[in-house]
This record gives C-alpha cells, structure tokens and sequence, in this order.
C-alpha cells in the first residue's frame, strides 16, 4: 500500500529528474524544514529537501570541521558527489549553525545556478517575527520570479498554500489511522510517506495519499501493534534503524521530527496578505529546538501528541553533535517522565551500530511486556 | 661524509645511516618506555651493520614524536618536515605525501623541492592511524599480519563510520553480530581508516603524484582502500617506513 | 637576541583591580540594593543600565573562561554538569558555567550568586538555550534578542526593526521583571559609552600594525575582556582611552610586546584558555600573535578608513549625534552591533576570510594559526572555509584542535609539535 512513497524514497533523484523533464519547470533544493514551499509550488517550482544518504564520506572534511552533526556533513558530501546535480538553486531557510555550513560550502563549492539565504528568525516568540518574516519572503519572492522570470501574482500564491495545505491534510489524516488500538500502518511506512513528501510533486504525492487512504479502514495488519513508541529529536530519516526497533515489538505511533511532524503538522491560515499568512505559518508551527526560547513551546506540543496517539514510550535520537537538540534532550526525558512515558535516548552518526541498538531498543521494550508475562 | 637520522617514533625507532649519499644501513628497535636506551641500541645496530663507530659519524639529526629526547644527535627536525625531506630524495615527482604510523597520519603538499606548502594532521582520536587497525585486528580475533591480505579476499563494501575509534569498534561488534564475514569487516575497516587519512589529504589538496610512506604502507588491505578511495595508484617507496629517518639523515648532510 | 626593548604594561594593575571589582560588585550588589542579571558577552548590556547604577552583570562566556584557566575548578564544573546528564560535546562555557551554577561555587569564592533575571543574546545555537536552562534551574525572569539578520553589508530597515523590536519589548520585560522605571537617560549615555569603549578598543588593536607590535595577544585578552563584561559602562569605557594612550606611548618609544619579534601572526577563535602558554612556546622562535579576529572585532567595532585601510569605527558623539530618544538610542545601538566584524562570519565565512586576509596584509603578518575550538560552535563555525580560503590565497596556516573550556579536548605535546612543524615551514629555528 505505501510501496510507491517507498519507490520515491529511494529513487529520489531519479524521480526528480524525471520530473523535471516531464514538466519543464525548475528544481529547488531545500536546506532545513523551513523553506515556504507554497512559494516555490505558487511558482512552478519542485522543491526538494536536501538529505544525507546515510554512506561513510571523505569529501567534506577541507570545507567543515568534524565536530558538526553527521546530518549537515552528509548533506554536504551528496553536493560535493554530484548526487543533486540537477537542481536549479539551493535555499537556505536560517535556522541551526551546522546546516548553515553545508549551505554555505554548496554555494562556495558544489555551484548550483541560483543560491539564497533566507533570513528566517530564529526567535519566534516575539510579535516582531511574523512581520520580519514576511519582509524577507518579499524579498524571496523576488528571487522566485527572477529564477522563473514571471511575476507570482496572489493567484499563484493561493494556489500553492491550496496544494501544500491539502498535502498536510491528507498526511494529518492517515496519522488519524495511526491513533487506534492497532494503527493501520508503521513507522516505517509514515516515515516513506512524509520524508517523500519533501520532494515528490505536492499534487501527485496528495494523490498517491488519496490513494491509500481509501485503502486504510480495511487494512488488515498481519503484526502486533507492540509498544506503542514515539520518535523524538533531530533530523531522521534512517529507515535501517526505524525498521528493526519495530521488527522487535514496537510501533512508532506517532513523530516530532522536522522530517515528520515539525514540518507539516500546521497549515497556513488564509489571510488577504498572502505572505504574511505563509510567514506566520512557519513563526507558529512546531519548533525545531533551536528556535524554541524563551520558553518551551515544543514541550506541551510533545505531550500532546503523547495524548492524542496513546504513547507508552519513546525513542529519543539525536545527530551526535547537534547542539539545540542537546539542549532539549536532558529537559524533554524529564518531561516525558513526568507524563509517566519512559524514554531510551541513542545518539545518531552517519551510519548507526544496528546490532547494538538492537540491544539497548530490546531491553527498553522489555518493560511494557510486564503485565503479558505474568 | 656519514650521518644519520633517528626517527624517535611513537612505537618503532628507526635509525638510518647515509655515506655519501647511499644508505649504508638501516636498524628498528621497539620504543618502549626507556627511549633513550632503545634509541642507543638501534642505533648500536645501525652502526654495527655499517661497519663504521659512532664517531665517524660526522651529524646525526633526530625527528619523530620523541625527537627532543633522542640520545646522540644535535639537532632535529620535525616528522613533517623529515618527510617531505626524504619523499623528495626517493619519489621527488610526488608532491602529496601520505604518512601513516602507529599513532598519527599526516597529509603533507611540497613545493617539489622538498618545502612543505601545507600539512594535515589526524587528531586526538586514533581514527586515523595504524593502532586503529590493530584495536580492530583483535577485535576480529585476527592477527595484525594476516589482517590486511583478509580485506583484500573481500569483494563487499559494508559502509562503517570511523569518525570516532569507540564508535568504530561498536560498528565491529554489530557486524560480527550480523555474522558479516570477517573478510568483509576487515575491509570495511581498511575503507573506514582510507577514509579518515583521505580526508585529510583534501585538506591540503590532491596533487598527481601521491606518495605513501610510514608502516601501514606495510598493510596490503590499507593500501588497497586508498587506492581505491583515492581513485589512483600511490606511489610506497622501498622501505617506506625509514622515510623519516631518511629525511633526517639527509638534513644532517643539507646542514 | 632582542632587538627591541620591552617593559611591562603600566596598565596592567588597574585591569586587575577592574576586573576584581566587576566580579564583587556583581557578588555584592543585593548588600546595597542593587540588582543582578546573567547572559552573554554579545547582550545588549547598554539598555540594562536604563533600570539604574546599580544594575550588575555577569556575562556567561568571560566568568567561564576565568573558570577554565582554573584547570581543576573547571574539571569539577565540568562533571558536574556531565552528573545532571548533558552532552559532552555542548559549548564548554556554557558547561562550566552551569557547573558552577549547580555546584553553587563562585570561582572567586563563595556560593554562586543568583541573578535577578537572565538577558542575553541569540547569536549561536547555544546561546538562547544557555539561559532557558539557567532562567529554569534559578526560577528568574528571562529575555532573548535575536540578531540573525544577516551580514551588515545587506543591513536593511526591516532587519534593523526587527531587532529594535525585540529590544522595545526588552525594556518592557525589564520593567516587569524588577519593577523598576526605565530612565531613558541613562540607556543614551550607556549607548554614548559602548560606542566609545568598542571603538577605542578596535583602536588600540589598529595600533598594533605597529613592527615591533606593543601589545602581544596573551596580554590583549586581559584588556579586550572588559569589552566582554560590560561594553557600556562608563570607567571601562574611560579605562580603554588610557590603554589607548599606553599603546601610543609604546609606539613611540619603541617599546616592543616581544623584544625578539621577527615573526608576526594571528591566531582565530578563543584559545584553549588552560594552555596560553602556547604563545609563550611561540615566543622560543621569535613569533607574536599580534591578535586575531577574534580578539581585535568581537568586542571591537571598526570600519573601512578613506585611506582603505581598517580602522575604529567613528562614534556617533564623534559625528556630533546627540541621541535624544529611546528609539534613536536603541537604533543606533542595534547599528552599532550589528556591524560588529565577528558577527559576519555565522552567515558567511567568505567574508571572514576576507578580513583575515585584510589583517594578514595590512598587520604585515606571516602565518596564521586557527584554533579548530570543539568548545565553540559559534566562532568554529565556517573556520575550514576560512582555512580553505587562506591557503587559496598563499597564506601560510596552521590549524589545531583543542576546546576553549575543557583541558581535556586539548593535546598539549601534539600541538606543540605542530607549531613546531608550522614554525619549520615558516623557515624559523628555535631562538638559542
């Protein structure tokens, strides 16, 4: 049922080229969740969030020093490999130091045609982020239409917050099936669903969900549902990993990761001034931690979804490295805890100890058998 | 005239003794913790092969880690630049130079005329170096000597990070678990070290000619990974692992 | 050997005491009434002076570094923090910081003084997060500016707004949070003496183009420290005119940092602040880091001079500006930041090598030497770029790893030997 958001997972490249040359329009490489892609779907353009691959590299080491995350050296290393080689331009949407690296080490080294840095505040608990923001979407609009070399009329505007909001429906509506007694679908699957998302054509991709969710209320799922686990913390996007924690007595039921949740969980609220609904949108949507001061907004948004999805525990990850995760984690398990959700925290590299994991996942999953065992 | 260099090595000291321009003689002795002694006695060795007494030995010039407490010589000159110095004297095309010893690698570029332009060097972690391969060697339950002609049997590569030596030795572990054969391991260990070494020489950039010395020259499985990683053959001078030693003999004759 | 005469700074006493009495003044202040606030180097630190003269700050990265040059201070900080469960790898300032927060020790003696409120600045990924932590673990009032709004070349009215903004709210959550009146008086003169102190500051560090340079690196970081503490306070602001005047007395006289000088370099990032005697181990060939980017543009702000060269920004009172209103003050001083030369380089490390190599060229240097800092994502950041970027253009450079605030990220003897290998590219021997 979810085999084709798996064919575009893993043929991510050979779908966007092929994209490209079916449809003529332009390619747009995304560093961080932030980029507003109803901007580059109101201008025709695909956008494309730029991932690692998950392979041991030896490319980047003379542009970034090896104490940033995994996460922003993979990304660098498919620039520096040609892995993108047919992208038009690269956004950077402003938010942790360690992404803004490997931007920056594209825009110096990988020369794609077009570049932009997009100047997406980092503090979005104050009434001068949504203004500031939509002063600089202005100005990115401008960047668009010099890339497409047509005016983005508020038509155009309207039309891709309709098809981006849409696929944020669709994709909040299969996590619904995720809510019951036996979820209709995995981890896994949710994860092939959202992290294509993030590079298939946003109507084709909606289709495809369309699709499936006619399919799901009769799903008949041949697996014990396990404990049911929430996946927490930086970038992930490591189906090795997810794919063994629920072959061992678990299903992930629900995500806060800017390669699930964080990125599609709100939706643009149409206002007559387009760019400041759009701008508002990512000011107010689920934080990535290093926007998240004063206060811990993402925190009472977590046990939420807790709540919602009926977690029993969680799985807390982190790109070994990564600072504004960091700084959460310690914070977050506490606050789990004190929901009465255990936690089991693994650091993330490039590629991860499968075996060992293995282990640790097993011996967590151990405590929510009890009451079967006896 | 006669001199020699003493490579006071981390591991291995190394003597070397030049006539005139030609080796007259070549001895090892294992570091250990007296240095000074085992410098003494390699370089008691050296002298003995070469048939002259020490003091015909017109200067002796020290390089290596322990290079300032090496016994007999009167000057030193840094592991760096003893390389470049003896990479020019056997391989002078080469002007990326590979060193890989027990402890550190290092990247260096020449200018060809045996200057060093620019340099890399492995960091704290041993990721980087030959003592990684032997962590890994018993790990595997392997003897070191077979363990690079074991990777070369491999014909699969399985990807292993090897940023951090303990994240390396996990990735092991999790491998023999996964009932990997060891072949393969062993070569996604040799892949894994090529690729830190790699990365530095990026550092410094990849000229046409690249030279490898040092003992894990030694490593056919090392080899092989660096070839392949590097996408071209290196050039390992005969004896590569007195290169340095070399290099200080010689910047004893360059005064 | 020595070539030029030397002779200790004159000012050297007065920056001790100074410095003393910033920290008890912060220790004390509750005795009198006064009150306390935490944050960052890079805080806005004119507009707390608004609430009063008794108004104490204690900026996070300096208190930290004090607590690294105490090796084993710093080590019991630093387990200390690792207890409660955090990540090795986070910045060392802020891990020793909140190790002397948890073990309620005081580097200077007695428990940790807790602050009034927390005021500090986002310029990193760790610096709004340093003091959410501290606001929950000390139950305070805590308030954040977010300055990301690209390099100063591409300063625009929206961005400048943005911050000037975020800095109106900020007095309304200073008044809130201590219950004070804002007296805009005192926020103009404070703005008058930041733009005074940086400026003088980026001046003393112009001075040292100077061949033999008066004032070697180890010795600026006690006197670019006051710039960290408290841009804006008036007697730091007046102390910097006479280390000002003591560098022009030096040039004049000839009185060299390093009497042997024959090399000249700049180092990058902070040093690993438990081995300065890494400067000294260059002195044995002749060589002085004559300051780095860091030392000469995080607290000092500069600017391109009409003969082309770098040189002190001129001050607002020195354009005959008499800033009038709350809004003017809080205008010019968000301007004044933002064009702080060590702020350019978290969007983009091109232009910090740029300003490397205006440094290389104009202080006449030969060699560079990065400090690949593990304790510091913030100035680490792009530094391979800047690497890169020198070697392209035919600077000699030398990198090493090491951590600002943890001694045990840094190798001494591997170091030394690099310098030594860096030293013999450089064609120098050791001096007898």
């Amino acid at each position: 049922m979810f085999s084709q958001f798996k064919e575009w997972y893993d043929k991510r490249h050979e779908y966007a080229r092929d994209w490209k040359q079916r449809t003529g329009g332009k390619v747009m490489g995304c560093f961080c969740s932030y980029v507003p892609e109803e901007m580059l779907v109101a201008g025709n353009i695909l956008p494309v969030r730029v991932l690692g691959s998950h392979e041991p590299q030896n490319v980047t080491e003379p542009y970034l020093f090896g104490m940033y995350c995994p996460f922003c050296r993979d990304v660098l290393a498919q620039g520096l490999k040609g892995k993108y080689n047919y992208l038009d331009g690269i956004t950077l949407s402003q938010s942790c130091i360690h992404l803004r690296q490997s931007y920056v080490a594209w825009r110096e080294h990988v020369k794609v045609p077009h570049d932009y840095y997009l100047y997406m505040p980092n503090k979005v608990q104050t009434k001068a982020a949504t203004p500031f923001l939509k002063s600089e979407l202005e100005k990115y609009q401008a960047h668009i239409e010099e890339i497409t070399g047509r005016e983005l009329t508020d038509d155009d505007l309207d039309r891709g917050i309709k098809i981006v909001n849409r696929n944020r429906d669709l994709m909040h509506q299969v996590y619904e099936h995720r809510k019951g007694d036996t979820p209709k679908l995995t981890g896994l699957e949710a994860m092939y669903m959202t992290v294509s998302a993030m590079w298939v054509d946003k109507e084709e991709h909606s289709a495809e969900i369309e699709k499936v969710l006619a399919q799901l209320p009769d799903r008949q799922m041949d697996r014990d549902t396990g404990a049911r686990l929430l996946m927490v913390g930086s970038e992930n996007d490591d189906i090795a990993f997810i794919d063994m924690v629920e072959s061992v007595g678990a299903t992930f039921v629900v995500d806060d990761h800017c390669t699930g949740t964080r990125w599609f969980w709100n939706k643009v609220e149409p206002n007559d001034d387009r760019l400041y609904a759009i701008a508002d949108r990512y000011v107010k949507r689920p934080p990535c931690p290093t926007k998240d001061w004063e206060e811990r907004w993402r925190f009472p948004h977590i046990v939420q979804l807790c709540k919602d999805f009926n977690v029993e525990g969680a799985i807390v990850i982190q790109q070994k490295f990564c600072d504004p995760h960091e700084c959460d984690i310690m914070p977050l398990r506490k606050m789990l805890d004190d929901n009465s959700i255990p936690s089991l925290f693994l650091e993330f590299d490039v590629t991860v100890p499968i075996g060992q994991f293995k282990v640790r996942v097993e011996a967590f999953l151990e405590m929510f058998g009890v009451d079967d065992l006896f | 005239m006669i001199t020699a260099g003493i490579d006071m090595g981390a591991k291995n000291i190394r003597v070397l003794i030049l006539k005139d321009g030609e080796v007259i003689a070549r001895a090892e002795h294992t570091a250990g913790f007296e240095t000074e002694e085992s410098a003494r006695a390699a370089f008691a060795k050296a002298l003995e092969q070469a048939g002259v007494t020490e003091d015909r030995i017109d200067k002796i010039v020290a390089t290596g880690a322990g290079r300032e407490s090496a016994p007999l010589a009167t000057e030193s000159v840094t592991d760096v630049g003893a390389a470049a110095r003896g990479a020019k004297e056997v391989l002078p095309q080469a002007h990326t130079i590979i060193d890989v010893g027990a402890e550190e690698g290092r990247a260096i570029k020449t200018d060809g005329n045996g200057k060093v332009m620019d340099f890399a060097v492995n960091e704290k972690c041993a990721a980087g170096a030959g003592s990684f391969t032997e962590a890994m060697s018993r790990a595997l339950e392997v003897p070191l000597e077979e363990f690079g002609t074991l990777s070369l049997k491999s014909t699969t590569s399985t990807p292993m990070n090897a940023q951090c030596a303990v994240f390396a030795e996990s990735e092991v572990v999790s491998l023999l678990h996964a009932k990997t054969p060891k072949k393969d391991i062993a070569r996604a260990v040799h892949d894994a070290i090529a690729d830190r070494i790699i990365s530095m020489v990026r550092r410094v950039g990849i000229e046409p000619e690249v030279a490898l010395i040092g003992a894990v020259s030694r490593n056919p499985g090392f080899v092989d990974s660096l070839k392949r990683g590097l996408e071209r053959d290196v050039f390992i001078p005969d004896d590569a692992e007195y290169i340095g030693a070399l290099g200080a003999a010689l910047v004893a004759v360059d005064g | 050997m020595s070539k030029y005469k030397t002779e200790p700074l004159k000012c050297w006493q007065k920056a001790k005491e100074l410095r003393e009495k910033y920290y008890k003044d912060y220790q004390t202040a509750h005795e009198t009434g006064g009150l306390r606030w935490t944050g960052g180097a890079w805080s806005f630190d004119a507009i707390p002076y608004g609430l009063g003269d008794d108004v104490y700050p204690l900026t996070g990265e300096p208190y930290a570094a004090s607590i690294a040059f105490m090796k084993d201070f710093s080590l019991e900080c630093l387990e200390a923090t690792e207890a409660k469960g955090w990540a090795r790898d986070l910045c060392s300032y802020m891990r020793n910081y909140w190790g002397s927060m948890y073990l309620d020790k005081w580097a200077f003696g007695g428990p940790f003084p807790k602050a009034n409120f927390a005021w500090q600045d986002h310029i990193c990924c760790s610096h709004g997060k340093w003091d959410q932590h501290v606001a929950e673990y000390e139950k305070i009032p805590y308030f954040c500016i977010d300055v990301s709004v690209g390099p100063y070349n591409d300063l625009d009215e929206p961005k400048l707004k943005y911050v000037v903004d975020q800095m109106h709210e900020g007095i309304e959550f200073l008044e809130k949070a201590t219950g004070r009146e804002y007296d805009d008086e005192k926020l103009i003169a404070a703005v008058n003496n930041e733009c005074r102190h940086t400026s003088t500051w980026a001046e003393i560090c112009m001075l040292n183009k100077h061949k033999p340079a008066p004032l070697d690196e180890k010795s600026m970081y006690s006197l670019y420290v006051f710039g960290t503490l408290s841009k804006a306070k008036k007697e730091f602001a007046d102390f910097m005119e006479e280390v000002r005047d003591e560098m022009k007395y030096r040039i004049d006289n000839e009185i060299a940092a390093l009497p042997t000088e024959r090399c000249r370099l700049i180092s990058d990032t902070q040093p690993p602040w438990a081995f300065l005697k890494v400067f000294r181990y260059l002195e044995k060939f002749g060589a002085i880091s004559v300051g780095s980017l860091y030392t000469f543009a995080l607290v000092g702000i500069w600017e391109d001079k009409p003969d082309g060269t770098w040189g002190p920004r001129t001050t607002p009172a020195q354009q005959g500006i008499k800033i009038e209103t709350r809004d003017q003050a809080l205008r010019i001083l968000a301007d004044w930041n933002l064009s702080k030369p060590e702020w350019q380089q978290f969007y983009d490390p091109t232009i910090k090598t740029r300003m490397m190599k205006r440094i290389y060229d104009e202080w006449e240097l030969d060699g560079v030497m990065l400090h690949l800092n593990r304790g510091c994502e913030g100035l680490s950041c792009g530094i391979m770029e800047n690497h890169w970027g020198l070697t392209h253009m035919d600077v000699p450079v030398m990198s090493f790893e090491g951590n600002m605030g943890d001694s045990r990220e840094f190798d001494e003897s591997r170091t030394m030997d690099r310098i030594d290998s860096f030293m013999e590219r450089l064609g120098l021997k050791k001096l007898d």
